[in-house]
């Protein structure tokens, strides 16, 4: 802007001394006469002058533009548009966005991600926490110059994390678009056994355009071989890099391999495509050691409501190891459809699934846990139970199994059920323990050994078994039912019990039935509710979903005729983000350590495949800032800082060059101009 | 792997063919699984099949407004069978009607289970006669038609008789919601009988798009109009420009998309218009393009001092923001710089090039924010000099002065009068909406909430308009602010004024927090529900409608689009059980 005044100015004083002149020359001219003639000289000089200008020359900057038009490539893969129109300087840590063919000087055209990177504080998403040092300036390589150093003596680390460098590889290829890939074609390639032989390609760089030749990623995992992660593990990493002429080492270390994956996470945040030189980019120095504040870092999906194909979830998998958040917990189950495809109840799917396509089986699940765990991410399979079991568990009778559910599709459902269909287990019926025994034996099977199983367990109505049951003591038979589960998830687990067995809060959670030592209560009543303060008394361990912060499917009005909404508003990044209840519950250390972490919440009654990812994203990466840095310099009343925004909103557009179709954020202008909106 | 998950799907199958093969019946406008056939209920081979005929008007989306009857039997056949035989009074007719016949054929084809080939189909004889050769479509265009359909096994004889091209578009795509696929097998499956006759109620069905917050791809806005003509909506009102950013190019005055665009891929071509223009107009939709003006008016309007024009929009991107404008970036027009009506003129004759003779614009004129005008000093100067007071009177009356050259300059250009359409705003406030703006060159987009008196003042008055009811037909409520989301259900129960000078109403999808990722799922299946409020204007509640709109939102997948899920499916299995 302050260019273009100048300019301006500099006219005008050029424009007065003609008029002065002119002015001299025209006393005999009738006034009004001259005063016409003077205008359009006025206007033709002007003009004239704005043609010689070296920097302003309308024609050819027409020309220029609508020969970038002509040449428009066919992005439809890449979904960034490259913007040649702008060009962004630094100016007091924010991108300044100027007219590029009007108010540079020949200068080299400077991309937004170039100067977003190089502005400010460092642009990664979620913010490290310990320690970051960067230089503002970068370098550029091509995909091709990156080589992994591997250093671990544990086998299963070194065969998994190659498979993770692979993905890293493969998407800064994206980035660089240099090719596009499918999340459904990448775990073809991933379920192949990574091959060592299978070297990257001598790099294209010459030293004229590229800064980095030799690109190498040397990684260090010093302590642990555990490739299953669970709430002790060390997720911190430190990560370093150095410069010895044209070669770059980045180097990586770290105690387990969950916190080298982390490390690989943030070195990718810390890279760029710059279009002008059509390569990729990467901050110059930089030492970041990092950790989160929080272990359990989730994200619920229900599969039940509606169905979630395999590439859609793994597309969300994507996203979370982005976000550095690492528990997938995968409500399978509810009593609308039974999608599991289980090899000793294989009826259970047969009637309970939509379709025979709407349905996963031991390969899906299979593949869903492999591409998670290269992502550092654990799945975390829920059957719910007792109550949200209806559909997939009729046909008992038939089988000479009996009843195995109760109420099953009851109406009127408002009597026994929260919402339509009912459908809740038979307590009395050994089969029904002995089916949900069977079904965990299979999906600890297939998700590898772990120290947190969800059992479900909420929102069970009384009403349904009082209509089968002459007990006074119902919530007694609820109680037994979970003891008794807990005890066949044992057996199921060869005979160990995880350290933690979820459960979701409940009326059942507020009285003496569950064993604190090894329940975890996932809380998802509102944030005030006195639950929360009774739980943690009580010596419970919690992992926070609350409703009115984290349910991500809120805000869509009531999907029956009758009824509110059952939890309008819609919540928005911001109050995904600014939700703390740790601090405004006041949590003193030794309370806070059994807050384990948090999980944002989809449920799916009013979404499908075709909404999921814009439901998602870029809330659930809030979550992801929210858990693993926890900022601590904001009231909760202040607005968000413009920085936060500027690194969401980049973080949100790395999401978009990826293939996830996240929400935007604020009209595009607002992305392009940082600051300018707020 | 592949192999496994067949073996399974395999197993799955045989143990549900052997313990719960079904069959539908319709029962009280419900369609029922049923373990056995019933004597006294006519079964169904599928619940899609089932729905054909269930309840007055079966699978229908929107329901006709005339004689409606639809039998119980069923025929399969071959799409490849249909024999179109179009009898229209002019060339261009004819060929229109081949090339809407031809989106129709291709549209049902996407309903076959695997391959539409069937043995022994009938062949079917599709007789459509038009009566006028016009091709125009406006308010004024007739879309009313007749459909008869009378069918054996040995063969199926269509009739659909209409006044124009676009009655006749109608009554197929009224067609195409009688047939769905053949679970059983290849083909697919009529209703025997059928005899309807409709006709719209409104004849401005509209859904308004922006693509200056968020730009959008020419292959988003084409699924977007293909959505539209699923349930017979009309106009396309595209919000094209903001201050956000100015995508469209008109090459009279190329410096507004030069600067203004938010890159050099997200412009639209004049290319590009046109296209949109002719893929709209044969699924029956106008495309009504708004330069919004003088407010809105930032990005592209910034170039003028460079080029010895002056301010054509003045507190540009002005910081802080909230002093001079509604919402970030400012701008708005200088209306008392003669420039900018040239301006305008130019940008009016590239678009009377692109669009249909008949077609008219909207002008925009919505949200000036006095302050900034009251506080350019270029502005108040002449306003002074014109001995105006700087009072918000003599600002209404230069904002409407602006209105009215610039409607002159379309009216000079486009010599058949048409009036051109402006958003509801301090200008058209019932006391004094007459002293600004005649009612024969304006019609009024209100956009107040359906408590507001606005409408019927202006109605009194003797003022066309168009209606956005603002707490029902915003569709980027609920996601900012303390705006409320509207489900379906409000969408499809806001009555608008019954009242002949009201052309209709449109549902907008405003761009701030919408880009091509998620516009889909917001607009649909909502905007369809006001379709049928517009198309039909039921005297009945969405309740009623539940499991039409169901089978309307399984449509919209089968062509292509990506709509919101409304709720769990199981609930669309099982209908009446969610209730």
């Amino acid at each position: 802007m302050v260019k273009q005044i100048s300019i301006t100015e500099e006219n005008t004083d050029k424009a007065e001394s003609k008029f002065r002149y002119l002015l001299k020359m025209a006393l005999t001219v009738s006034l009004r006469k001259f005063l016409f003639l003077l205008l359009s000289i006025t206007a033709f000089i002007v003009f004239v002058f704005y043609w010689s200008q070296t920097t302003l020359k309308p024609p050819s900057i027409i020309t220029t533009f609508e020969n970038s038009l002509k040449t428009r490539v066919n992005q439809d893969h890449f979904s960034i548009p490259t913007e040649k129109t702008w060009t962004y300087k630094c100016e007091s840590d924010k991108c300044v966005r100027y007219h590029y063919l009007t108010e540079t000087n020949g200068e080299k055209r400077v991309p937004f991600m170039t100067c977003s990177m190089t502005c400010g504080d460092v642009n990664v998403w979620p913010h490290p926490t310990r320690r970051v040092g960067v230089l503002s300036s970068s370098l550029k390589f091509s995909v091709e110059s990156l080589q992994l150093k591997m250093s671990t003596s544990f086998h299963e680390v070194d065969r998994l994390y190659r498979k993770s460098f692979h993905v890293f590889l493969r998407e800064l290829k994206q980035i660089q678009k240099i090719e596009f890939f499918d999340h459904a074609k990448v775990a073809e390639n991933e379920r192949q056994s990574f091959n060592p032989e299978d070297k990257v390609k001598p790099s294209k760089c010459v030293k004229s355009h590229c800064d980095i030749i030799n690109f190498i990623v040397e990684v260090h995992v010093l302590k642990s071989g555990n490739v299953h992660i669970d709430l002790e593990t060390d997720e911190s990493y430190n990560l370093t890099s150095t410069l010895d002429n044209n070669n770059m080492v980045a180097k990586i270390t770290a105690n387990t391999f969950f916190g080298a994956r982390h490390g690989l996470s943030t070195l990718q945040q810390l890279i760029w495509y710059d279009e002008e030189d059509d390569l990729l980019r990467i901050l110059s120095r930089f030492v970041i050691n990092d950790a989160p504040k929080f272990k359990y870092r989730g994200l619920m999906l229900d599969t039940s409501r509606n169905y979630f194909s395999v590439d859609s979830i793994k597309r969300t998998l994507a996203g979370m190891s982005y976000a550095k958040l690492n528990r997938f917990h995968w409500h399978l189950t509810d009593s609308q459809s039974f999608p599991f495809v289980s090899k000793y109840y294989p009826e259970l799917a047969a009637y309970g699934a939509y379709s025979d396509r709407e349905t996963y089986t031991h390969e899906d699940v299979q593949e869903v846990v492999e591409y998670a765990k290269i992502r550092g991410i654990q799945v975390i399979p829920e059957i719910d139970a007792p109550a949200h079991a209806g559909n997939g568990w009729e046909w008992g009778p038939k089988k000479g199994l009996g009843d195995l559910s109760l109420c099953i599709n009851q109406q009127p459902w408002k009597f026994y059920c929260g919402e339509p269909p009912c459908g809740q287990l038979n307590p009395k019926n050994n089969n029904t323990y002995l089916i949900l025994q069977k079904l965990y034996e299979e999906l600890l099977n297939l998700t590898g050994p772990t120290d947190y199983f969800h059992l479900g367990g909420d929102e069970v109505n009384l009403e349904c078994w009082g209509q089968y049951f002459n007990e006074t003591d119902l919530r007694g038979l609820w109680c037994d039912f979970m003891l008794q589960v807990m005890n066949r998830l044992k057996i199921a687990n060869k005979n160990v019990m995880p350290k933690f067995v979820g459960v979701w809060s409940s009326g059942l959670t507020s009285t003496r039935c569950l064993p604190k030592s090894q329940v975890a209560v996932q809380v998802w009543g509102g944030s005030t509710w006195t639950e929360n303060y009774d739980l943690i008394e009580n010596g419970f361990n919690v992992i926070i979903s609350h409703v009115d912060a984290w349910y991500l499917d809120c805000g869509f009005g009531s999907w029956r005729q009758t009824g509110d909404a059952a939890c309008s508003p819609y919540r928005t990044w911001q109050n995904v983000y600014k939700h703390k209840p740790w601090e405004k519950m006041r949590l003193d250390g030794m309370r806070k350590k059994q807050v384990l972490g948090g999980e944002v919440c989809l449920w799916t009654e009013q979404v499908d495949e075709n909404g999921l990812d814009n439901r998602l994203w870029p809330r659930t990466a809030a979550l992801g800032e929210r858990l693993w840095t926890d900022p601590d310099d904001d009231n909760s009343l202040d607005p968000i800082p413009r920085e936060v925004f500027i690194r969401m909103s980049v973080f949100r557009n790395r999401l978009v060059e990826l293939g996830l179709k996240a929400e935007p954020m604020f009209p595009k202008y607002c992305q392009q101009n940082p600051g300018e909106c707020e | 792997m592949t192999l496994f998950k067949n073996l399974s799907i395999l197993i799955i199958c045989l143990i549900v063919d052997s313990s719960h093969s079904k069959t539908w019946i319709c029962s009280n406008s419900i369609c029922l699984k049923e373990p056995i056939s019933t004597f006294d209920h006519i079964t169904y081979k599928s619940q899609n099949e089932c729905r054909l005929s269930c309840g007055k008007f079966g699978a229908l989306w929107p329901h006709p407004t005339g004689y409606t009857s639809i039998s119980n039997d069923r025929i399969k056949f071959d799409p490849y069978m249909i024999r179109a035989n179009i009898i229209a009074t002019s060339y261009e007719t004819n060929k229109f009607t081949g090339d809407i016949n031809k989106l129709f054929q291709a549209n049902i084809a996407n309903e076959c289970n695997n391959n539409c080939s069937i043995a022994k189909s009938p062949p079917v004889f599709l007789k459509l006669s038009i009566n006028s050769n016009s091709l125009e479509l406006n308010w004024h265009t007739n879309e009313s038609y007749v459909l008869l359909i009378r069918g054996s096994d040995n063969n199926i004889f269509i009739d659909v008789k209409s006044e124009t091209v676009f009655g006749a578009r109608h009554a197929l795509e009224t067609l195409s919601n009688l047939i769905t696929k053949n679970v059983e097998g290849n083909g697919l499956v009529m209703v025997g009988h059928a005899n309807i006759s409709d006709q719209p109620q409104f004849s401005h069905r509209g859904l308004l798009i922006d693509t200056s917050r968020h730009f959008l791809p020419v292959n988003i806005i084409k699924s977007i109009i293909i959505g539209m003509s699923i349930s017979k909506m009309n106009v396309l009102h595209w919000h094209v420009t903001d201050s956000q950013s100015f995508p469209m190019e008109f090459p009279s005055v190329p410096m507004l998309h030069t600067f203004g665009s938010y890159s050099q891929n997200e412009i639209y071509t004049h290319k590009d218009v046109k296209h949109i223009i002719e893929l709209a107009k044969v699924r029956g939709v106008r495309v009504i393009i708004e330069i919004d003006g003088p407010s809105h008016s930032s990005s592209g309007w910034e170039w003028g001092p460079n080029y010895g024009l002056g301010n054509l929009s003045v507190c540009i991107n002005k910081q802080p923001w909230r002093e001079f404008c509604i919402q970030p970036p400012c701008g708005i027009i200088n209306p008392l710089n003669p420039n900018v009506y040239d301006v305008f003129e130019k940008v009016y004759q590239d678009l009377i090039e692109l669009i249909p003779t008949e077609e008219t614009t909207h002008v925009g004129g919505d949200e000036v924010f006095i302050p900034c005008w009251n506080t350019t000093e270029e502005i108040t100067q002449i306003m002074k000099k014109r001995g105006l007071g700087l009072t918000e009177s003599s600002f209404l009356k230069i904002w409407s002065e602006f209105h009215l050259k610039n409607f002159n300059t379309w009216s000079k250009l486009k010599t058949n009068h048409v009036p051109v359409i402006l958003w509801s705003s301090q200008l058209t406030n019932p006391e004094f909406i007459e002293s600004f703006l005649p009612k024969e060159k304006f019609i009024v987009q209100t956009w107040v909430e359906s408590d507001k008196k606005l409408n019927s003042d202006l109605l009194n008055l003797g003022y066309k308009l168009i209606i956005s009811t603002k707490n029902a037909w915003y569709l980027d409520h609920g996601f900012w602010g303390k705006t409320k989301f509207y489900n379906w259900n409000t969408v499809y129960d806001n009555e608008i004024n019954n009242h002949e000078l009201v052309l209709g109403g449109e549902v907008c999808m405003w761009g701030e927090y919408v880009d091509e990722h998620s516009i889909e799922q917001k607009i649909w299946p909502r905007a369809a529900a006001a379709a049928e409020r517009l198309w039909s204007n039921p005297s009945t509640k969405s309740g009623l409608a539940e499991e039409r709109f169901n089978r309307l939102r399984e449509r919209l997948i089968s062509r292509g689009i990506h709509p919101d899920a409304i709720t769990p499916k199981w609930c669309e299995l099982n209908e009446g059980q969610c209730k």
